[in-house]
């Protein structure tokens, strides 16, 4: 019988593994030198724990059996993060900067073509983080993070606030604010021109639908709008958040213009974030797939917290496999595995001793080199082929063939 | 460059009309014996493709095509993730229930507990009577959906009625309406968020032109 993967279950192969090893050390050499620790949680977790956030239904979380109860593989990171650092963390650690890099699990949904269940995240969360300066850092640190593997330049990043936008449709009724929310977060114009409500009501939501495009303008767009305290206040904030990125640019002599479109009609229909959110988008040449997000979710960790304590928190999570789509076509990820340098050939029995010890020697010579034994070395009947010996050095690009003689006598050839 | 999926069969004219109205001229596609399924339009701005009407969702959820346009009916049956940006107002139809002339049935609600329904629309079906909480069979069809009740498969039908004259030179009826239906402009939603290739200056033309065009109806 032949046996098969499950059905979107994908295996990756030592070129697979080497291209996403890249991607990885490089976001990771970025994430060390912004101050971030590595994080590693239970691929497992209590069902209550992944979907306390609200943002996770149960249809979408991969379920185990577990010895007394259903368990699921996690879906994303900041649930199980939240978890543990409410318990584990104390007062004084925060504000806390961690990363983590793993596989996370999702049923693929109903009227999706996908059947993949597994996939990579990498992210940070910045926990105990309030203010612009720490949703500055977060925007600054994804942006490196894509500059460091080499996508500068070939990604926009659509920027909203979840709070703000929220608090413009508490005016809606509230059965009504739910079919706007709706409608809004699926960008679904026609249905805001053709719901039964008042006429003021319809141009206020599709006000809101149109607060989109050139931070500046939509920011003057806003302050057009009829706004209460709060509004104003995150309005406010939005507006120093983007001149703090714009000086910080001009600073370091960079183009003041980051590729940031304001989309304030970005909103989910479940409340998780508060404060900004975003997504990064890759350019039109690489399809335009989202390869990240992220936002700010100052409630979610009073939900774990034994004491309901709040604890403001900002984080992203990037697709990795998403980046290396966006990666292949700029010919930067590596295009062959590492081989051996050098190969180790034995010319009778006799010598595999020394062809052993010789081997062994090289690599403690040279930690960093790879030494490879030439396995089909004669076994007494068979005499050994040069040629078919120097054909395999030449497909695997080896530099050095050490040849054990069969007197015992070794002879290096640099090819 | 801006790509359009235009839909084959009734919309397609309609469709090319309303993009040429706005200086994008894909009427490659009407010419007789056209076999070309991708047309550049004459100054190089803007692209067409030209796929199956249930199909034109898919190249628009992927992001292969910015901008699509389909009927209301298939958005309904496909729920497929993309901005629903303009009411096109043509290619008028709704989607109906419709049972034999001379059958008792004159409501969906008098239709037989276990009985069967035939459609192309499963979706729409099944979402409609699990609303009446009557627990129907629906029988996927893909065609030619009117010989259910004619051969004696089913009840009843879910099926696109636009002018009516198929159900009656069927001896069907109609007896019950899920929706109205017209053709929409539809985005993907990232390419509308970022306006990609300045999407958003060519559907506020088209917005134009369509509100001309109803005004211009709405007169005569």
């Amino acid at each position: 019988m032949v046996y098969q993967p499950p059905s979107g279950a994908r295996d990756l192969l030592p070129l697979d593994v080497a291209q996403k090893s890249w991607i990885e050390d490089r976001l990771q050499q970025v994430l060390h030198r912004w101050g971030y620790q590595r994080i590693i949680t239970s691929t497992l977790e209590r069902m209550d724990t992944l979907m306390a956030g609200g943002a996770i239904a149960s249809q979408q979380i991969l379920q185990i059996q577990s010895s007394d109860e259903v368990l699921g593989l996690r879906p994303e990171f900041t649930a199980s993060i939240a978890r543990t650092a409410v318990m584990r963390l104390s007062d004084k650690s925060y504000p806390s900067r961690l990363y983590y890099n793993a596989n996370v699990f999702r049923r693929p949904q109903e009227g999706s073509h996908s059947t993949q269940q597994e996939s990579y995240q990498a992210g940070v969360e910045l926990l105990g983080g309030g203010g612009i300066l720490a949703d500055a850092e977060i925007l600054l640190l994804v942006m490196d993070c894509l500059n460091g593997i080499g996508l500068a330049d070939r990604w926009q990043m659509v920027l909203g606030d979840a709070g703000l936008t929220r608090s413009l449709l508490w005016e809606f009724p509230k059965p009504l604010r739910g079919k706007v929310r709706h409608a809004l977060a699926h960008l679904d114009r026609v249905a805001l021109e053709t719901m039964p409500m008042e006429e003021e009501l319809r141009s206020r939501a599709l006000q809101i639908l149109d607060l989109r495009g050139e931070p500046e303008s939509v920011i003057k767009k806003l302050s057009q709008m009829p706004l209460d305290d709060y509004q104003q206040r995150a309005a406010v904030n939005l507006q120093r958040l983007l001149s703090l990125l714009q000086a910080t640019a001009q600073k370091r002599g960079l183009p003041d213009r980051f590729p940031i479109v304001l989309d304030l009609s970005l909103i989910r229909t479940f409340d998780y974030y508060t404060g900004i959110v975003f997504e990064v988008i890759s350019d039109p040449a690489s399809g335009q797939q989202i390869l990240g997000q992220g936002g700010r979710y100052d409630e979610l960790l009073s939900t774990y917290h034994p004491q309901a304590e709040a604890i403001p928190s900002i984080g992203f999570s990037l697709e990795i496999e998403r980046l290396h789509q966006a990666l292949l076509p700029t010919g930067q990820l590596p295009k062959r595995t590492t081989t051996s340098e050098k190969l180790v050939v034995a010319e009778s029995v006799e010598v595999y001793p020394i062809a052993l010890a010789q081997s062994q020697l090289l690599r403690e010579l040279n930690p960093s080199a790879q030494v490879e034994i030439y396995l089909r070395s004669p076994d007494g009947t068979v005499t050994i082929d040069r040629e078919t010996i120097y054909d395999h050095a030449r497909q695997q690009s080896i530099l050095e063939i050490v040849w054990i003689r069969a007197n015992g006598s070794i002879d290096v050839e640099i090819l | 460059m801006l790509t359009i999926a235009l839909a084959k069969g009734s919309l397609l004219k309609e469709s090319i009309k309303l993009f040429q109205s706005i200086g994008l001229d894909f009427s490659g596609f009407l010419e007789p014996g056209c076999r070309q399924l991708q047309i550049v339009e004459p100054t190089g701005r803007a692209k067409a493709l030209l796929v199956r009407n249930g199909d034109v969702p898919v190249y628009v959820e992927y992001g292969q095509a910015q901008l699509g346009v389909v009927g209301y009916d298939v958005i309904r049956e496909k729920k497929p993730n993309v901005a629903q940006v303009l009411d096109l107002k043509f290619g008028g139809c709704r989607l109906s229930v419709a049972v034999k002339a001379t059958s008792p049935y004159r409501s969906s609600l008098e239709l037989p507990m276990q009985g069967r329904v035939a459609s192309s629309f499963v979706h729409c079906a099944r979402d409609y009577f699990d609303g009446l909480d009557l627990p129907v069979e629906i029988v996927p069809l893909h065609g030619s959906v009117e010989l259910g009740p004619l051969t004696g498969m089913s009840e009843a039908i879910v099926d696109l009625v636009a002018t009516g004259n198929t159900l009656r030179e069927n001896g069907l009826i109609e007896i019950d309406i899920l929706f109205h239906s017209t053709a929409r402009l539809i985005a993907y939603p990232l390419s509308y968020r970022l306006n990609t290739y300045k999407l958003h200056s060519d559907i506020d033309r088209l917005r134009k032109a369509v509100d001309a065009q109803t005004i211009a109806v709405g007169d005569g």
